[in-house]
């Protein structure tokens, strides 16, 4: 008998098992790869003296556009507010989102329509959500305007104020994303055993206690994977301050993507705002590495307990 | 033949799970693979079906050898522990999957799945989705999906696992007789040594990433080849008691309790030497304090398991043997009593090995005739 | 818990308040906003009471803007149309490409799959705008210049990895003896992801869809860089349409409802799927 079995029809075209996952997966690595070129053209153009305005006067400079960030206070300045804007951001999300997950955390169904209400926000684009605000903040007559006179803030400017740009637009970064974060804690506190919380209860531990010693520490990978994932994305923050100031008033809010951008399309310097991204990429690859790795704890033990 | 593996290896990141193993089944056959979980039964079958792929060695089915057939070309029928039912089909739909596959009619479909589902009593569930069938249904869907394209090649992946004591009962009765209507060759998984023993032909017993011992069951159970096997087969668990075997009137002795419990004669070469003596609880039973050889013993406890009554009884050395008799039989529950052993079906192990000590017998006799 | 005293009921009442205040309001003053005249919304001091219009609306659907300057045509509902188009077509082709690839990350374990899974997935936290920029000039070169299929392509680094890495948790959770059973039974690789595979993961799938939708609804920089006026999607052409409506701030509140609902009715939908969304696939709500 040559066939396993004389009834089955045979097949004449077959993948072999080996190639199969690269078929499968090629096209999805094929309309990457064609990512991964310019990201290459960007690090050449980071080397490189290139002005758009001057194209002849292109040339490799090697590490010059690195080198002047070191003596030139703007690029300081885009550190700087870049840093404490992810800063206050992450922070204020951080704390807000613990507590409404806290406030939120029994399964009631008033919770839970809180809890979706509350996701609006982050479904609104964040472009849109900067519109929003700058329609709400307008001096002539936004209402947030008008309450800040009314408790006798006059002429409070919010946006268009160097003294108060970067309070506003961390306020419309904390209305957009806190929510991620609450939900992201909702889930995790809504995924703790138990049985650690009856015992504590039954024993009459203080509550403030038990949030300090077991809610805090069993929430940690939840925390942790929110917070980086939200350092990562706040840190190059582009659409809010973009859509809300294109990067003013003066350099208040030039973060780095909004430098660059600037750098790219009005002072067409394409070194110095390929440089920049470059070091924004390598913060955001040393985050996202700590970043992946523990998400991908968290991803096995919530699999593992689903 | 019409299974044939030879020097089949696999290993996952955790270690080996499959090493050097070859195994004949015959057309027809039923053989079972025995052995407790993680010695590498269902990566055998999975081998076999084609869905993982041997690091080195041959699977032949057929006489044909099946490296780089697919699974679905080689016309095997597969029934999974877990039942590994489609669950977003019906019963019938899980049923017809092989059927399909294999081009029948619309007509010839129905026909054969009820025929199928008739002889598995579930031809009454057959538009259920699986999760709204109980355990029993679903393995008898599953067995049935197995059996549905009359396969020349069965592997049953320790089917009667998941289901209740009394199913498993019943299937064990039932399934020798679907098995030989099937006229299949059927390789079927079990870690129930009874099951093993009322369906196989023959016997492999895995242990340790390979094949340990091959047999029918009855040389597998009289005459196991080392004493993990021993103590596999059979329940209550076999007694194994070290003993130095000695010569005494010319004949081979074991003492117990200083009592002379004859071996075997051939069993000769073995005086003086650390051995380990098995004892059926079955071939062992209590006597008359006057009988000659009795041992006296203390009577532990009594338990009643099955269609057995066991007692566990100390020796004046306090070594514990376990005794068994039909239920009902009369016995001391308690107390002082006298127990004797049938020698004849005791087997003889080397205690450093553990491995089965054949009795010289055979070459004795051939030494004779020369 | 029934040790919640009194007092600390009414605290944490007054705190979703004034929570659910901060998080919502903007959303409902916007909405108002969009049913009101020019002349209501320059009141002072603001007030809820007016009498509503659709008269902005009206004025989006038809394209046509009554400023005192004139009639102004403006184009917002191409953007809604860009949107749409743009965002439906790249979760189609990011489904059509990271299914099957996350089938292969999930089931065929090969050489390098996991590495590749994580560049996949690091692509999603990268600076955009380090990509755009140079892609602006090869985009000139390659003529995808503000054109759809480019745009489409660009996307597909905030769709793929979503729809890779939570179709891929769902795949992982279909038992592989039940794609095994079905290969068995005499079917072969492609029927069995057609039949079995896809099937089970379809939750997965659709949920997955859903987010990419969103996710590509809410994308500013790409079409900022990328596209002209044309082919601008809401998000960047109601920024446009503030400076070119001058003080039409009805206008601009409607453009602005319109373009959130969308994404606020698919979430709604597709609230139960919205924490693994959120997570990449990590946790499940």
């Amino acid at each position: 008998m040559t066939n396993a079995d004389p009834d089955l029809p045979r097949r004449r075209f077959r993948v072999s098992r080996k190639v199969l996952p690269y078929l499968l997966s090629l096209p999805a690595l094929l309309t990457c790869i064609g990512i991964l070129v310019p990201f290459f053209t960007a690090v050449i153009y980071s080397l490189q003296r290139y002005r758009l305005s001057q194209p002849w006067a292109r040339e490799f400079n090697w590490g010059a556009n690195y080198a002047n960030f070191m003596t030139d206070p703007a690029f300081w300045n885009t550190l700087k507010v870049s840093l404490t804007y992810a800063f206050w951001a992450v922070t204020v999300q951080l704390l807000l989102g613990l507590g409404i997950a806290l406030l939120l955390q029994k399964r009631t169904r008033m919770n839970n329509f809180i809890s979706i209400m509350l996701l609006m926000p982050l479904m609104t684009a964040p472009a849109l959500a900067a519109l929003m605000w700058k329609l709400m903040t307008n001096p002539g007559f936004g209402i947030l305007s008008y309450l800040a006179g009314l408790v006798g803030l006059e002429n409070f400017n919010w946006a268009s104020d160097p003294q108060t740009a970067m309070l506003t637009v961390v306020i419309v970064d904390v209305w957009v994303y806190t929510p991620f974060i609450m939900i992201l804690l909702l889930a995790g506190l809504r995924s703790l055993p138990p049985q650690p919380f009856e015992a504590a209860a039954l024993d009459g531990v203080p509550r403030l206690f038990v949030f300090w010693r077991i809610t805090l520490p069993m929430l940690t990978p939840f925390l942790l994977t929110a917070t980086l994932f939200r350092v990562i994305e706040s840190i190059q923050q582009f659409d809010i301050i973009y859509a809300m100031t294109q990067g003013g008033p003066g350099d208040k809010l030039t973060v780095f993507q909004v430098e660059a951008y600037l750098n790219f399309f009005q002072s067409t310097n394409v070194g110095r705002s390929a440089a920049l991204l470059m070091i924004l990429w390598a913060i955001t690859y040393v985050l996202s590495n700590i970043f992946i790795k523990n998400w991908l704890r968290l991803r096995e033990k919530q699999r593992n307990t689903a | 033949m019409t299974i044939e593996l030879k020097n089949l290896r696999k290993s996952f990141k955790s270690g080996t799970v499959i090493d050097d193993v070859s195994l004949t089944v015959a057309k027809g056959e039923t053989l079972v693979l025995f052995g407790p979980s993680g010695a590498g039964k269902t990566v055998l079958l999975r081998l076999i079906a084609g869905v993982i792929d041997p690091e080195a060695g041959h699977i032949r089915l057929h006489g044909r050898d099946m490296a780089g057939v697919e699974p679905e070309d080689r016309g095997i029928g597969m029934a999974f522990q877990n039942f590994a039912l489609f669950p977003h089909m019906d019963a019938f739909a899980n049923i017809a999957a092989p059927l399909t596959a294999r081009g029948r009619s619309a007509d010839a479909i129905r026909q054969t799945v009820s025929k199928v589902a008739q002889l598995l009593k579930i031809d009454h569930v057959l538009h259920h989705k699986p999760k709204e069938l109980s355990n029993g249904q679903k393995q008898r869907t599953a067995l049935a999906r197995a059996l549905s394209a009359e396969p020349s090649i069965l592997l049953l992946d320790d089917p009667l696992r998941n289901v209740d004591a009394k199913l498993r009962f019943e299937m064990r009765l039932e399934l020798p007789r679907l098995l030989k209507s099937q006229n299949a060759t059927v390789i079927y998984v079990t870690q129930d040594y009874k099951e093993a023993m009322a369906l196989g032909h023959r016997i492999a017993v895995m242990n340790g990433h390979g094949i340990q011992q091959i047999g029918t069951p009855e040389e597998i159970y009289l005459s196991p080849a080392n004493t993990d096997i021993a103590r596999l087969f059979g329940d209550p668990v076999i007694n194994l008691l070290d003993v130095r075997p000695e010569s005494r009137d010319g004949r081979v002795v074991a003492l117990l309790s200083d009592q002379p419990v004859p071996l075997l004669d051939d069993y000769a070469a073995q005086v003086g030497q650390d051995c380990i003596l098995g004892l059926r609880p079955e071939a062992i039973r209590f006597v008359g304090a006057d009988t000659p050889g009795a041992i006296p013993v203390e009577v532990e406890a009594e338990t009643p398991l099955n269609e057995k009554t066991v007692s566990l009884v100390l020796t004046l050395r306090g070594r514990e043997i376990m005794v068994s008799r039909p239920a009902g039989s009369p016995g001391p529950a308690s107390g002082r009593a006298h127990i004797a052993v049938d020698a004849t079906s005791a087997i003889l192990f080397d205690r450093a090995s553990g491995q089965r000590i054949a009795p010289a017998r055979n070459t004795i006799r051939k030494e004779e005739v020369a | 818990m029934d040790t919640v005293s009194p007092i600390e009921r009414i605290l944490r009442g007054i705190a979703l308040t004034l929570i659910c205040l901060f998080f919502m309001f903007p959303i409902v003053w916007i909405f108002l906003m969009s049913f009101q005249t020019n002349e209501t919304i320059l009141r002072v001091p603001p007030s809820v009471v007016f009498s509503p219009t659709l008269e902005n609306y009206t004025a989006l659907i038809t394209g046509r803007l009554e400023t005192q300057a004139g009639t102004l045509d403006i184009n917002f509902m191409g953007n809604l149309w860009n949107s749409l188009f743009l965002s439906t077509t790249s979760v189609a082709v990011g489904l059509l490409l990271g299914v099957p690839a996350a089938y292969a990350f999930a089931r065929l374990k090969f050489r390098g799959s996991e590495d590749i899974a994580f560049t996949l997935l690091s692509f999603r936290f990268a600076p955009p705008l380090l990509v755009l920029l140079p892609l602006t000039i090869y985009f000139q070169q390659l003529g995808l210049a503000n054109t759809y299929g480019g745009l489409i392509w660009v996307y597909q680094l905030i769709v793929l990895p979503l729809i890779l890495w939570i179709v891929r948790g769902y795949f992982e959770d279909i038992p592989a003896d039940i794609e095994y059973a079905y290969r068995i039974a005499g079917h072969d690789f492609w029927s069995t992801f057609r039949r079995i595979a896809l099937p089970l993961a379809g939750p997965g799938i659709a949920a997955a869809g859903l987010l990419s939708f969103i996710f590509a609804w809410n994308n500013f920089v790409f079409a900022l860089v990328l596209a002209s006026a044309d082919k601008q999607p809401v998000t960047v052409g109601a920024l446009a349409f503030v400076t070119a409506s001058g003080i039409q701030y009805g206008q601009v509140a409607a453009g602005i409802v319109l373009s959130i609902a969308p994404t606020f009715a698919l979430a709604l939908y597709a609230q139960r799927y919205l924490v693994e969304g959120l997570s990449l696939g990590a946790v499940k709500g």
